[in-house]
């Protein structure tokens, strides 16, 4: 690897790290946060691997979690405050940084995802698990990989080490405009893109083509027909994979279309139970919360389309999350926020199908109060919730239905 | 299309407003959605529900729209009255 080799060029502030900077930062740390919790990019990949060399366990936690966001999870200044020393001093150089990655074997990270019940789930992985699908080759050692996920979440974390641990550069596509992505995509020759289906419909149509992508892999959310033609005709040379991953799993599956086939290897791990995927444990990262049983309800619904080998569709997610653009937002969550809102009577949350995120979180709010405006209403949610879960359009409405036991009608 | 293109505005201004971006002065039939007008995916999904909320249409329906000009000839195909 040469000397000047770039590590990771953060878009949003138009600043280039190379290797050399990523080691100079491992090798001046003395200690590292337990809870990693910022905005910026080039700290939260040091911290990660600083974590994974000296093989200290920390948690994750999304950049834009507001206040009472973490006090749910238990984290107050005080908890974020704490911090790992780096008591062995490990120097990291060039010559032995790969094989300090590759020796982790104690190493964990835990993350949170959107709980079912408001409350995010706490789920702790392995290295192993984090890089269950990473290939590592020296033909891959030149890839350029355009990152266009969250850092701070799973499918991230997997891009992260699949680069990583083929010492490849990073470019951030993350939250770009569409005309910024293809000039980094030309400006920095990017061979790789993994996204949700979301970041790509705003990426085609597109009159250009580019031949430098030779990987697309696309994952979060269903992937749909029309979205992979119009990709093939912008990257004519690449290969498109579509990825099945979840926060509790990592990536599980991978396949050219809409449909899974079991391989021999996932074979006795994955089972279909009344239409729904079932993933046995010993795939699953660990967590309190997700019980002793021996498989795991994923919640996603499927249709089997050929018993053997297993291939199927997935259809529906069965319980009550959101999925807008990739992020999956608890409707309970958002909903418990607005009602405590002065003048609030009850308040509904939920998807609209939308053509460009998949699904738009709408707000059906009745009160009393004819004053209320959505300016208002939005602007209160902005101090408790990260801006993703804020719905886009809150209408006041005289009636919500709800079910016999009083619940909120979702469906 | 004079109107609609007014009416456009006030509904691009109320989604900046209330999402605490800077309102725009006036629209062009040529500039683009997203770097000129300042509108990221989610408030053009948000422009696409408020569009189909008054005049039925989805339009996106098809395919990603770029331009101010493009939203406009979707909304005059399809007969809205100004």
């Amino acid at each position: 690897m040469s000397r000047n080799k770039l590590f990771f060029f953060d878009t949003a502030k138009n600043k280039e790290y190379t290797f050399e900077d990523l080691f100079k930062g491992l090798n001046q740390l003395n200690s590292i946060p337990a809870y990693i919790h910022t905005y910026d990019y080039f700290e939260i990949f040091l911290l990660i691997t600083a974590s994974l060399i000296h093989q200290k366990h920390v948690t994750l936690l999304d950049f834009d979690f507001r206040e009472s966001e973490l006090l749910k999870l238990g984290l107050t200044g005080e908890s974020l405050g704490n911090q790992i020393s780096l008591s062995n001093k490990i120097l990291v150089d060039k010559n032995n940084f790969y094989n300090l990655l590759r020796n982790s074997t104690g190493w964990e990270l835990t993350l949170f995802t959107s709980g079912t019940t408001g409350q995010p789930k706490k789920i702790s992985h392995s290295f192993e698990n984090l890089t269950r699908m990473v290939k590592i080759s020296d033909i891959k050692g030149n890839d350029v990989w355009g990152f266009a996920y969250n850092p701070t979440h799973i499918a991230g974390i997997q891009v992260f080490f699949q680069a990583l641990l083929n010492l490849n550069s990073i470019i951030n596509l993350f939250g770009q405009s569409k005309a910024t992505v293809y000039s980094l995509i030309r400006k920095f020759n990017i061979t790789n893109i993994s996204a949700t289906p979301t970041f790509y419909r705003m990426l085609v149509p597109h009159d250009e083509n580019f031949n430098s992508v030779k990987k697309i892999t696309s994952g979060g959310e269903c992937f749909d027909q029309n979205i992979l033609e119009l990709l093939k005709k912008v990257f004519p040379g690449a290969k498109i994979l579509n990825i099945y991953a979840s926060t509790e799993a990592g990536s599980l599956f991978s396949s050219k279309s809409n449909t899974f086939t079991l391989n021999a290897k996932n074979k006795d791990f994955v089972k279909i139970r009344n239409g729904e995927l079932l993933v046995h444990k010993s795939l699953l990262g660990f967590s309190d919360v997700l019980g002793i049983e021996d498989w795991y309800n994923t919640n996603d619904m499927v249709e089997i389309i050929h018993e053997d080998p297993l291939t199927f569709r997935f259809i529906y997610r069965k319980n009550e999350m959101i999925n807008v653009g990739g992020n999956k937002i608890n409707p309970n969550e958002v909903e418990e926020i607005l009602n405590r809102y002065p003048g609030v009577n009850l308040s509904k949350v939920y998807g609209k199908k939308n053509s460009i995120l998949g699904n738009i979180l709408m707000a059906d709010i009745k009160t009393d109060n004819e004053n209320i405006t959505e300016k208002e209403l939005k602007s209160f949610l902005k101090d408790y919730l990260q801006p993703v879960k804020i719905p886009r359009v809150i209408n006041l409405v005289n009636t919500i239905e709800t079910t016999r036991s009083g619940k909120l009608k979702r469906i | 299309m004079q109107q609609l293109m007014a009416h456009l505005l006030n509904h691009i201004n109320y989604i900046l407003g209330n999402n605490s971006s800077g309102e725009i002065a006036k629209l062009r039939t040529d500039m683009n959605l997203r770097d000129e007008v300042g509108l990221d995916s989610f408030d053009m999904a948000e422009l696409t529900v408020r569009l189909e909320m008054e005049y039925g249409i989805d339009i996106f329906e098809g395919g990603v729209v770029y331009t101010v000009g493009e939203i406009l000839r979707k909304l005059e195909k399809e007969n809205v009255k100004e």
